[in-house]
C-alpha cells in the first residue's frame, strides 16, 4: 500500500487532483449542516451580487441562494457520478468476463449486443432515454448506466481473452475449479487496475452527462443540480453573471480533479508503468 | 471631453430629425423579421385562441373592424355599422372589391359562414361573443343585417381580426372546421399572404398585391421566427436581426436591459388594452387532490403575487383582488374580494388547511399533486418554482411538469388529464368576453382550448352570469357582477393571480407597427422600416 501511494504521489497533478476531490466531497458531506435549508428556497432578495445580502456566491432570480445550490448540487452530482458508475462497471465486467472467457458463440453474441449500444451517440442516446421515462434521478442514473457500460465490457473482454490461456489459469483448470471461481478469484483481480483507471474517468463523464441533462431541462425538477442552476441563471447571464459563472467552474473544477486522479491511478496501478521515474 | 459629448448631443438630435423626414416619407419595402414565442400549433385562428396565433393570424386574416386605442372602431371589411334603435339589428356595410389571397370575391355570404358556422360553432369565445345573433341576412353580396335576440353591445368589441377574423367560405364549407386543411394554409384578404411555414424555424408571409386598401402594406414580407431559447431571442433582438418582440418573447430583464444600454432599442406597454390579461391557476374541480374548495383558498391567500411581479416580471403587473381584473373599475365591475392578499399569508392558509381537517403527515405534508406549468418561457418556470416553495410551506407537496405546447393544450383542454396549472387568460375588453368562459356550465367544451377546463358547475352562478350578459343598466350589472365575484372568491376553481402587464420591445428602425389598440395581434399594415 505505501508502495502504491509512492508511486501515484509521484504525480504531483494526481495529489493536487486529489486534495480538490477531497474538498468536493467535504462540501457535498457537510452541505445539509452549513446551509440546513431547501436549496429551492426563494428569499427576498434576488439577483443579489455576490456577497451581498449575505449570499456568499449571490443570488439567482427568485433569491435562491448559489453557494447552497452549488453545495447540495455537489451531493447529487457526486452521488449520480458513483451510482451510475457502479452500475456500468458491474453490468460492463459480467458482459466482459463471460464474452472472453468463453468465446465463441457466447462472445458473439454478448459483443454483438454491445455494438448495438456503442453505435448510438451516448449523449443523445441519454437524452433519449431521459425523455422517455420521466425526468427524475432514477432515470438520469438509468440512462448513465446504459451508455456508459459498454466501454466497460469492452475493456474486461479483451482482459479476459488475454488472461485466460496463462499458466496460472490452466493450473487452476486441472485443480478442478469452476468456471465462475476461476473467472472472479483468479482472472478477475488481476485485471482491476484498468477496471479501476476507467471507472475513475467515467464518474467525470457521468457527472458531465448529469449537468448536460439538467441544463436541458431534462434532469429532475425536484433536485437541486449544478446544471440545474446553469440553465436556470442562463437567460440572466448579461445581468447577473454569478447565476452560472460558480457552478460551471464547480463542474470543471471537479471533473478535471477526477481525470487527474484517474491518471495518477493509471501512473500508479500500470505495471508497465512502473518503471517510468 | 465635454465637446465631444456636446457634439454628440448635436448628431443625436440631426439624426432625429433625419429620422423625421423619412417618418414621413413612409418608405415601402423591406422585410420585417419579428420574434414568435412559442410556435402557433396551427394558424386556425377561428379554432384556437393560442397568443402566437393571434401574432401572426391576424396578417393574413381582416376582421369586419378595428379599434383604435380609445376603443373605438375603425372600418376593415366593414365600411360602416348601423345600430338600430332597439340594438336588435345590426347591419354591417361591408367594402366592394375585396378578394382572398386565392383570387375569389368576398361576399356577405363569407360573414354568414364566419359568424354562424365557424366563431359562434368552434371559436373558444365565439359562443359568447355572438349568443344574442340568431340569424344573419345577406340582402346583397356587400350587406350583412345581423338580427339579435337581445341587445349584445359587447359584441361590437369583438369583431377585430384577432378575435373574429372572417375566414372563406368555399375553403371550409362541408368539411370538419376544426381539421380543415385552412389551419395550415391559411387564405385571408389581410395584407400579407401566407407563403411558407418551416416548422422550427419561421412562418414567411408576403405582400398581398391586391390589398384593398391603396398602398398598403408597406412590407414587402414579414418573417415571424421561432427561437426556442430565450437568450438567444435577446441577442437577436440586440444584434438587430429582429425588430419587434411582444408577450415576453424578450424576458422582461433583457428587456429592461436592453432599452437601458442600448438607443435603438425601445420598450413599451402599450398594445394590450383590448388583452387584459390575468395570469391564473387553474384548477381540476372533479378528480385529484384540489377538489376541496377550502385547499384552493388556501393557496390563493399563501401566495405572495407582489413578490412574483417584483422578481419574475420585474415590476410589471398588478396583484390580483379578484376574479375580475382591476381594469374594469372603469365600468364599475370590479370588486376587492377576501382571499387574495397581495403580500400573501402563510400562516392564514396553514389556518384554513388545519380548520378543513387536513393534518400533515411525519415530513410535514398534508397532500402531493402534480402542477403543470405554461410552456410560454422560463418567466413562467420560474413562477411555478416559486409557488411550488410556497406551496410547500403550507404542506402542499407538488411536483413540476414542463411540457411542449400541443401536449400542454392536450393534456388540459382535451383530456383533462392535470390537477393543478399555470397559466394567463386574456379577460378582454368586457367581462362577457374574457371571463364568462371560464367560469359557465356551458362552456365546459371538451377539446376547446382556453375554456371551462375546471369543469366548475354552479346553477346560482350561471344564472348570474346570463343576467350579467343581457342587463344593459350600469348599476343593476355593477350589482350582478359583485355577486359573481362573492362566488367565485368563495369557490375558486381558479385563482387569480395577477394583472400582467406585457411588454413590447421594438427596433427604432421599425415605425408604424405600435399605437393600436390590437398591438402585436394589429394587421401591421401600416408598418414600415426607414
Amino acid at each position: 500500500m505505501s508502495d502504491f501511494w509512492k508511486r501515484f504521489s509521484r504525480n504531483r497533478q494526481a495529489v493536487l487532483g486529489l486534495i480538490i476531490l477531497c474538498v468536493v466531497i467535504f462540501v457535498a458531506a457537510i452541505a445539509n449542516f452549513i446551509f440546513p435549508t431547501d436549496p429551492f428556497l426563494y428569499s427576498k432578495f434576488p439577483l443579489s451580487a455576490p456577497g451581498e445580502n449575505g449570499f456568499l456566491l449571490g443570488s439567482d432570480s427568485i433569491g435562491r441562494d448559489v453557494a447552497s445550490g452549488i453545495a447540495h448540487g455537489a451531493k447529487t452530482s457526486l452521488l449520480i457520478g458513483l451510482i451510475a458508475t457502479l452500475a456500468a462497471v458491474f453490468i460492463g465486467v459480467i458482459f466482459g468476463a463471460f464474452a472472453g472467457y468463453y468465446g465463441g458463440i457466447v462472445d458473439d453474441i454478448l459483443m454483438r449486443i454491445t455494438e448495438v449500444f456503442q453505435t448510438i451517440p451516448s449523449f443523445v442516446f441519454a437524452i433519449l432515454l431521459v425523455a422517455i421515462m420521466k425526468p427524475s434521478i432514477e432515470s438520469v442514473v438509468i440512462a448513465i448506466t446504459v451508455v456508459s457500460w459498454p466501454a466497460v465490457a469492452r475493456l474486461v473482454r479483451g482482459e479476459f481473452l488475454g488472461l485466460k490461456n496463462r499458466e496460472f489459469v490452466q493450473a487452476c483448470h486441472t485443480l478442478g475449479m469452476s468456471d465462475v471461481r476461476i473467472m472472479l478469484a483468479e482472472i478477475l483481480p488481476n485485471c482491476l487496475s484498468p477496471i479501476i483507471v476507467i471507472g475513475s474517468l467515467m464518474v467525470a463523464t457521468a457527472i458531465l452527462i448529469e449537468s448536460g441533462l439538467a441544463f436541458l431541462g431534462l434532469g429532475d425538477p425536484n433536485v437541486m443540480s449544478w446544471g440545474f442552476i446553469i440553465s436556470d441563471g442562463r437567460s440572466m447571464l448579461r445581468v447577473a453573471w454569478w447565476i452560472c459563472t460558480f457552478p460551471g467552474i464547480a463542474i470543471l473544477i471537479t471533473v478535471l480533479a477526477i481525470n487527474l486522479v484517474g491518471e495518477g491511478l493509471n501512473d500508479a496501478l500500470n505495471p508497465r508503468l512502473r518503471e517510468r521515474n | 471631453m465635454k465637446l465631444t459629448k456636446i457634439m454628440k448631443g448635436v448628431l443625436a438630435a440631426a439624426s432625429i430629425a433625419v429620422v423625421g423626414s423619412f417618418a414621413q416619407a413612409q418608405q415601402a419595402g423591406g422585410s420585417l423579421v419579428f420574434l414568435v414565442q412559442p410556435e402557433p400549433p396551427t394558424m386556425a385562428g377561428y379554432v384556437s385562441t393560442s397568443g402566437p396565433i393571434g401574432l401572426l393570424g391576424p396578417k393574413i386574416y381582416d376582421g369586419l373592424v378595428d379599434y383604435d386605442n380609445d376603443g373605438k372602431m375603425v372600418p376593415m371589411l366593414a365600411e360602416s355599422v348601423d345600430v338600430s334603435p332597439d340594438g336588435k339589428t345590426i347591419t354591417f356595410n361591408l367594402r366592394k372589391g375585396v378578394t382572398w389571397h386565392d383570387g375569389e370575391a368576398f361576399t356577405s355570404e363569407d360573414v354568414q359562414f364566419t359568424i354562424m358556422d365557424v366563431l359562434k360553432k368552434v371559436h373558444p369565445r365565439g359562443p359568447n361573443s355572438f349568443k344574442e345573433v340568431s340569424s344573419i341576412d345577406t340582402p346583397d353580396a356587400h350587406t350583412a343585417v345581423f338580427n339579435l335576440d337581445n341587445p349584445a353591445p359587447y359584441m361590437l368589441r369583438a369583431l377585430s381580426s384577432y378575435e373574429s377574423p372572417m375566414v372563406p367560405k368555399h375553403h371550409l364549407e362541408g368539411q370538419d372546421v376544426k381539421t380543415a386543411k385552412l389551419a395550415n394554409n391559411p387564405i385571408g384578404t389581410g395584407p400579407f399572404k401566407f407563403v411558407e411555414w418551416k416548422k422550427g424555424q419561421y412562418m414567411r408571409l408576403d405582400k398581398n398585391e391586391n390589398y384593398w386598401r391603396e398602398g398598403r402594406p408597406y412590407l414587402d414580407r414579414i418573417v415571424g421566427r421561432f427561437v426556442p431559447d430565450a437568450s438567444t431571442r435577446a441577442a437577436a433582438m440586440e444584434k438587430g436581426e429582429v425588430l419587434y418582440a411582444a408577450y415576453n418573447a424578450v424576458s422582461n430583464v433583457e428587456a429592461v436591459r436592453l432599452n437601458k444600454e442600448k438607443d435603438n432599442i425601445g420598450l413599451t406597454t402599450d398594445g394590450y388594452s383590448m388583452i387584459n390579461p390575468m395570469a391564473l391557476l387553474e384548477f381540476n374541480t372533479k378528480e385529484g387532490p384540489f377538489t376541496d374548495a377550502a385547499v384552493r383558498r388556501a393557496i390563493s391567500t399563501a401566495i405572495d403575487r407582489q413578490y412574483m411581479i417584483d422578481t419574475i416580471f420585474f415590476g410589471y403587473g398588478k396583484p390580483a383582488t379578484s376574479a375580475l381584473s382591476s381594469n374594469f373599475s372603469a365600468t364599475g365591475l370590479h370588486a376587492k374580494m377576501p382571499n387574495y392578499p397581495a403580500n400573501g399569508d402563510v400562516a392564514a392558509a396553514n389556518k384554513i388547511l388545519d380548520d378543513a381537517g387536513y393534518a400533515r403527515d411525519g415530513n410535514g405534508v398534508r397532500m402531493k399533486g402534480m402542477f403543470d406549468l405554461i410552456p410560454y418561457g422560463e418567466d413562467w418556470k420560474r413562477g411555478g418554482q416559486y409557488i411550488q416553495q410556497v406551496l410547500g410551506e403550507i404542506g402542499i407537496q407538488v411536483e413540476l411538469r414542463y411540457e411542449d405546447v400541443p401536449t400542454w393544450l392536450k393534456r388540459v383542454y382535451h383530456n383533462y388529464d392535470f390537477e393543478m396549472n399555470l397559466n394567463y387568460f386574456y379577460q378582454l375588453s368586457d367581462p362577457v368576453l374574457g371571463v364568462h368562459r371560464h367560469y359557465g356550465t356551458n362552456m365546459i367544451r371538451k377539446g376547446t382550448h382556453f375554456v371551462n377546463s375546471s369543469r366548475y358547475s354552479n346553477p346560482e352562478l350561471d344564472a348570474l352570469l346570463s343576467a350579467g350578459m343581457t342587463t344593459p343598466d350600469a348599476t343593476k350589472r355593477a350589482g350582478i357582477y359583485l355577486d359573481i365575484q362573492k362566488i367565485l372568491a368563495n369557490d375558486m376553481p381558479v385563482v387569480n393571480l395577477f394583472e400582467l402587464e406585457f411588454l413590447v420591445v421594438y427596433n427604432t428602425k421599425l415605425k408604424g407597427a405600435y399605437g393600436s389598440a390590437m398591438g402585436a395581434y394589429a394587421s401591421f399594415g401600416d408598418a414600415y422600416l426607414d
